[in-house]
């Protein structure tokens, strides 16, 4: 009885867990370097293992609240067809941000002892 | 400021704008002939187009980019396109000739009230935004 509720527990888990996650996700994508959305987006579900899924249109919604608040902007390119593809990159703003968020977010399942737990 | 307005606001007052000279056609001419039902049916048909136009452009403000507060912007160009509008209906003289002026005048003063209650609301909820944008809504 136990067990059968197991996945059901670790789904609804992981649906609360990765709410939020994106923003780290599209940022580690621009950290990694210029991409345009389509890149961003194959980033993301390669990166994460397809565990993050996220639709353009989502993304576009995010980079544009990114880009109005000043850690996100972009250069238009000429794309391989059609009309020019913007190329979005963190600004420095944005890259400080990301670190720091990082330092006191992310550092801290580094440390030895959260590590030695981890692989307990 | 610039950021505030935005096209889809703009789009929205325009549209306003035309569906608040159809109902003034509608009410004027609906009194001239004292079609009572006529009249009623202009303001339940405005309600409506009007509630129509505030919910597509608000949806596809929100969707582009939800900045604060949507609500008071689009109450704000209602509030300026429908009284002016209204204001110039009688000052071209293309009132019915049982309209009266004071009504403009008395709904003006009692919806700026509204107004400016929903502009209190609009500074309390700015504090909790970024750049215009809500702090909760932010990171996704």
């Amino acid at each position: 009885m136990t067990k059968e509720i197991l996945p059901e527990l670790l789904s609804s888990w992981e649906e609360t867990y990765k709410k939020g996650q994106l923003t780290l996700w599209i940022f580690l994508a621009l950290k990694d370097g210029q991409k345009y959305v389509d890149e961003i987006k194959e980033f993301i579900e390669s990166k994460s293992k397809n565990t993050i899924n996220c639709e353009e249109q989502s993304l576009y919604r995010n980079l544009r609240k990114y880009e109005h608040i000043d850690v996100v902007t972009f250069e238009s390119k000429k794309g391989n067809k059609g009309p020019d593809r913007k190329y979005y990159y963190l600004t420095k703003m944005g890259a400080e941000l990301l670190e720091t968020f990082i330092e006191r977010n992310i550092k801290l399942f580094f440390s030895t002892e959260i590590n030695n737990l981890l692989k307990k | 400021m610039k950021s505030l307005i935005t096209p889809n606001l703009i789009k929205f007052t325009l549209v306003t704008i035309i569906l608040t000279i159809l109902f003034r056609i509608g009410l004027s001419t609906s009194i001239t002939n004292g079609m009572m039902i006529a009249v009623i049916l202009s303001a339940i048909i405005y309600a409506i187009s009007m509630w129509i136009n505030g919910s597509y452009f608000g949806r596809k403000e929100y969707e582009y980019l939800p900045i604060y507060d949507i609500g008071f912007r689009f109450h704000l160009s209602t509030f300026i396109a429908h009284n002016l509008i209204s204001l110039l209906w009688f000052v071209f003289g293309f009132e019915s000739k049982y309209e009266n002026i004071n009504v403009i005048y008395i709904t003006a003063l009692i919806w700026s009230v509204l107004l400016i209650i929903h502009f209190v609301y609009y500074l309390s909820v700015r504090k909790s935004s970024i750049k215009n944008l809500d702090k909760e809504d932010l990171f996704e």
